[in-house]
C-alpha cells in the first residue's frame, strides 16, 4: 500500500503543470525586455560598426553585419589615433588607468572596511555622528570641492601624477563604501566579537583574523564598484592628471573629438569598445560573486 | 710625438665638450604647452610652431583638452595647483589678470616692441591682444567670426550667385531656388558655440558697431534689447534657424562645414577657421569654394587667437628665454602665415609675405583696414556671465521654433537683473 501511494503521489505531480503566465508577468517581461533593448541596440551598432570598413559605414545602415569584417579600426584606435598632436592610439591612456586603478581599490576598500568595521563593531564614542556626517558627505558634488582638493593635492606634491588620481578617487569613494561595509558588519553576531575580545582580540587582530575572511562577498561587490567608478571616471583624471596622468577616459574623449575631415565611425566605436571592455571583464568574471554580495546584505538599508 | 699631440687633441676636445654641453643641455628646456584645439587644421597649424620651438633643441610637452571636452576648468585647475603651463593658448581676459594677480603674469609688449613686430600688427590685434593697458598675449592669427563660405558647384548647380547679394534679403530671395535644386541652403550645427558666435556675427553685420558694442562691451546697455537695429539681428537668427536641415541637433561646426563640402549645403556662416576644414579636404579656393563677408554686413567681429607665456620668480631664465622664443616664433611674419595657411587664420603682421595670403585673406585684410568696420570678439569686452546668458538663450531659441523676438528680449533683460542688478 506504501508503494502504491508513492506512486500516486508521484504521478499526481507528473507531468508538472504548466505555469500560467499573468498579465502582471507579461508587463513585467516586457518592461525588463525593454529596458534591455535600450543598452543592447546601442551596444549592439557600436559592436558591429568598430568592424566595419568606413566605405559601409558611409552608406548609413546602421544595423547591417560588416560586410567585410576588419579590426582596421580597432588597430588605429589602439595604437594611432591622435590626442591633440599625439597620435599614440588609446593604450597609453590605458596604462596609467591600471596605474590610477590599483592603488585607489588599496585605499578604498583598505580605508573603508576599516572604518565600517570599527563604526559597526567597536562602542566609538559620537559614532551615531560621524555616520551622519559620512551620509552627508556622499551627497556633496564633486564641482564643490573640486578646487580644495587640486589645491590640497598641490601642497601633498601629488598634483599631476597618478597618485593624486587615485588618492582623491579613494576620499570621495569613502563616504559611500563605509555605509556599505558599516551596514554588512552590523549584522555580524556581537557575541562572535565580544568572544574575540575575551580571548585578548585586538582592534587589528580581531579585524584581520575574523572580520576579514567573512567579507569576501562584500570585498568583491566593492572591489567591482570602485574599479568601473574608477576605470570610467573622466572628471577626475581630466582635473587632477595635468600633464602627466590621462586616464584611458580622456583620451578617449580627445581621439573622438579630435577630428580630420570625415568622422571615423569605426575608431571611434571601437576606442568606446577598448575604453569600456576592462570593466565590463571584471563584472562578468566577478558578477556571480556580485550578485552573492548584494543577496548577503552587501547592499541594504 | 703623432701619438702624443692626438692625446692633447682628444684631451682638448673633451675639455672643450665637458664646458659646452652643460650650457647646450641648459638651453634645452622641456617646455609644458596647453591647448584646447582639436582639428585637423588647427592641429597641423600648431605643429608649425612647436616643430619650430623644437627646432632650437627644446622639447614640448602638449596637454590636450579639446573645448568640446571640458572648457577651460583643467587650466583653471592647473593654475589653482601652483603648477601652470609655460604657454597655453587663450584668449580669454579674466585668466591672465588671474595670472597677473598671483604675479606669475608675463608682459610680452616689450619684447614685441623691440624686435619690431608691434607697429606690424593691425591696430585690431594692438586692442585684442592687451589686458587692461597691458600688453599680455601672443597673436597668433586673425579670425573673421561670422563668414560665409559657400560650395561653388553648389551654387553654378542651383543657379545662384552669391557674390551678387547686397543684403540678406537677397540672400534668402535666392533660397528657394537652392532648395528647389535639392541642397540645403545654409548650414548651422546644434550647439551654443555656434549658435552665440553666429549671433554676435550677426548684431554687428546687422546692427552695427555701436548696438553691438552697447549690448556685449562692459555692463551692457540694456536700452539696446529694445532697439530696431538689435530687433533685425534676432529675426534673421530666426530666419537662418528656421530654414536649417533636420540633422542640425548636436551636428559640430566642422560637420556642418563638412555638409557644405560635400555639396549637400550651399553655405555656411561661422567663424572663417572653417577654411582649414576646406584645405583639408584638399579643396580649392575658387574653384571648390569662395568666402564672403554677411550680404550688407555694417561691422565684422574678430578674434584673434592668442597664447600667453608664465613670469614670475618660479620660472628660470632658461625657460623665460625659450618662452620669448616661442612668441619670436608664433609672430614670426613666415611661420605665421604658414601658421594661417593651415589654420584657416588670417596672418597677425601686415608684413607677412604678399605670396602666403589667399584671396580671404586679402578680403579680412581689407575689410579690416576700413576704420570702425570691425568689432572684437565678445570674449575681450564683455562680462562672461553674460556672454553665456546670450549663448544659452540664442541656443535655447534655436532649438524652440514657438519662442518670439519679445522673448528672447525678455529672457535677456531677466538675465541682466540677476547679473547685473
Amino acid at each position: 500500500m506504501a508503494n502504491i501511494d508513492i506512486s500516486e503521489r508521484e504521478f499526481k505531480h507528473y507531468p508538472p503543470k504548466k505555469k500560467k503566465i499573468k498579465g502582471s508577468s507579461i508587463i513585467t517581461f516586457i518592461f525588463l525586455a525593454m529596458i534591455a533593448l535600450a543598452v543592447l541596440v546601442p551596444l549592439y551598432v557600436i559592436i558591429v560598426t568598430s568592424f566595419k570598413t568606413l566605405d559601409q559605414i558611409t552608406l548609413g545602415r546602421i544595423f547591417d553585419l560588416p560586410t567585410t569584417w576588419t579590426f582596421e579600426g580597432w588597430n588605429k584606435a589602439w595604437s594611432e589615433v591622435c590626442s591633440g598632436m599625439t597620435c599614440n592610439g588609446v593604450k597609453a591612456g590605458f596604462f596609467t588607468s591600471i596605474k590610477i586603478l590599483i592603488p585607489s581599490i588599496a585605499i578604498s576598500v583598505g580605508l573603508a572596511s576599516i572604518t565600517g568595521y570599527a563604526l559597526a563593531l567597536w562602542k566609538i564614542k559620537w559614532a551615531g555622528s560621524f555616520l551622519f556626517v559620512l551620509f552627508i558627505c556622499a551627497f556633496v558634488p564633486f564641482q564643490v570641492i573640486m578646487i580644495p582638493l587640486v589645491l590640497i593635492t598641490a601642497k601633498l606634491g601629488i598634483y599631476g601624477t597618478f597618485w593624486a588620481v587615485a588618492i582623491v578617487h579613494g576620499v570621495l569613494s569613502m563616504p559611500f563604501l563605509t555605509l556599505i561595509f558599516r551596514n554588512f558588519y552590523k549584522d555580524i553576531p556581537p557575541e562572535l566579537i565580544n568572544a574575540a575580545l575575551m580571548d585578548s582580540g585586538s582592534f587589528w587582530r580581531i579585524f584581520g583574523e575574523i572580520v576579514l575572511p567573512m567579507s569576501g562577498n562584500i570585498i568583491i561587490v566593492v572591489l567591482i564598484l570602485v574599479i568601473t567608478g574608477v576605470w570610467n571616471d573622466f572628471l577626475i583624471g581630466l582635473t587632477f592628471g595635468g600633464f602627466g596622468a590621462q586616464p584611458m577616459t580622456v583620451i578617449l574623449a580627445n581621439t573622438v573629438i579630435t577630428g580630420t575631415g570625415a568622422v571615423r565611425y569605426n575608431v571611434d566605436m571601437a576606442a568606446a569598445l577598448l575604453t569600456a571592455l576592462p570593466p565590463l571583464i571584471v563584472y562578468f568574471a566577478l558578477g556571480k560573486f556580485f550578485v552573492q554580495g548584494i543577496s548577503a546584505g552587501a547592499i541594504k538599508g | 710625438m703623432k701619438s702624443n699631440i692626438k692625446s692633447l687633441a682628444a684631451k682638448l676636445a673633451l675639455g672643450v665638450a665637458m664646458v659646452v654641453t652643460p650650457a647646450a643641455i641648459a638651453q634645452a628646456e622641456e617646455v609644458q604647452l596647453y591647448h584646447s584645439w582639436s582639428n585637423e587644421s588647427e592641429l597641423a597649424a600648431l605643429n608649425v610652431f612647436v616643430s619650430a620651438l623644437e627646432a632650437k633643441g627644446h622639447t614640448v610637452v602638449e596637454m590636450s583638452v579639446p573645448h568640446e571636452a571640458a572648457g577651460s576648468s583643467p587650466l583653471a585647475a592647473l593654475v589653482a595647483a601652483g603648477t601652470p603651463p609655460n604657454i597655453f593658448l587663450t584668449g580669454q581676459a579674466g585668466f591672465y589678470r588671474d595670472l597677473r594677480d598671483q604675479g606669475i603674469g608675463q608682459e610680452v609688449g616689450s619684447h614685441f616692441k623691440a624686435t619690431g613686430a608691434w607697429e606690424n600688427f593691425p591696430p585690431k590685434v594692438q586692442e585684442a591682444i592687451q589686458v587692461d593697458g597691458e600688453i599680455v598675449k601672443i597673436p597668433s592669427g586673425i579670425h573673421i567670426d561670422g563668414m560665409l563660405y559657400y560650395n561653388m558647384k553648389v551654387a553654378e548647380a542651383a543657379g545662384v550667385d552669391p557674390t551678387a547679394w547686397t543684403s540678406t534679403a537677397d540672400m534668402f530671395a535666392d533660397m528657394a531656388k537652392v532648395k528647389d535644386a535639392g541642397y540645403n541652403f545654409l548650414g548651422l550645427g546644434g550647439n551654443s558655440f555656434q549658435a552665440g558666435y553666429l549671433f554676435h556675427a550677426l548684431l554687428a553685420a546687422v546692427a552695427g558697431e555701436d548696438i553691438y558694442t552697447r549690448f556685449y562691451s562692459g555692463t551692457p546697455d540694456v536700452t539696446v534689447l529694445d532697439e530696431q537695429g538689435f530687433k533685425d539681428a534676432v529675426a534673421l537668427f530666426r530666419e537662418i534657424a528656421d530654414q536649417n536641415d533636420k540633422g542640425w541637433v548636436n551636428r559640430a561646426w566642422n560637420e556642418t562645414t563638412n555638409d557644405v563640402i560635400a555639396g549637400k549645403t550651399l553655405m555656411q556662416i561661422h567663424g572663417d577657421w572653417m577654411k582649414g576644414q576646406w584645405r583639408a579636404n584638399d579643396k580649392v579656393l575658387g574653384t571648390d569654394y569662395n568666402c564672403i563677408n554677411i550680404p550688407g554686413t555694417k561691422a565684422l567681429a574678430v578674434t584673434v587667437d592668442a597664447m600667453g607665456i608664465l613670469g614670475g620668480a618660479g620660472v628660470s631664465e632658461g625657460m623665460l628665454k625659450a618662452e620669448f622664443e616661442m612668441a619670436s616664433i608664433v609672430v614670426d611674419p613666415v611661420l605665421n602665415s604658414e601658421f594661417a595657411a593651415h589654420k584657416g587664420s588670417t596672418p597677425v603682421r601686415m608684413d607677412a609675405p604678399k605670396d602666403k595670403l589667399d584671396a580671404c585673406n586679402a578680403l579680412v585684410l581689407d575689410s579690416l583696414a576700413i576704420p570702425g568696420f570691425s568689432v572684437l570678439n565678445p570674449s575681450y569686452i564683455g562680462d562672461q556671465d553674460w556672454i553665456n546668458s546670450v549663448w544659452n538663450a540664442i541656443f535655447t531659441l534655436q532649438g524652440d521654433n514657438d519662442i518670439t523676438t519679445g522673448d528672447f528680449i525678455a529672457t535677456l533683460k531677466s538675465e541682466h537683473g540677476a547679473i547685473f542688478d
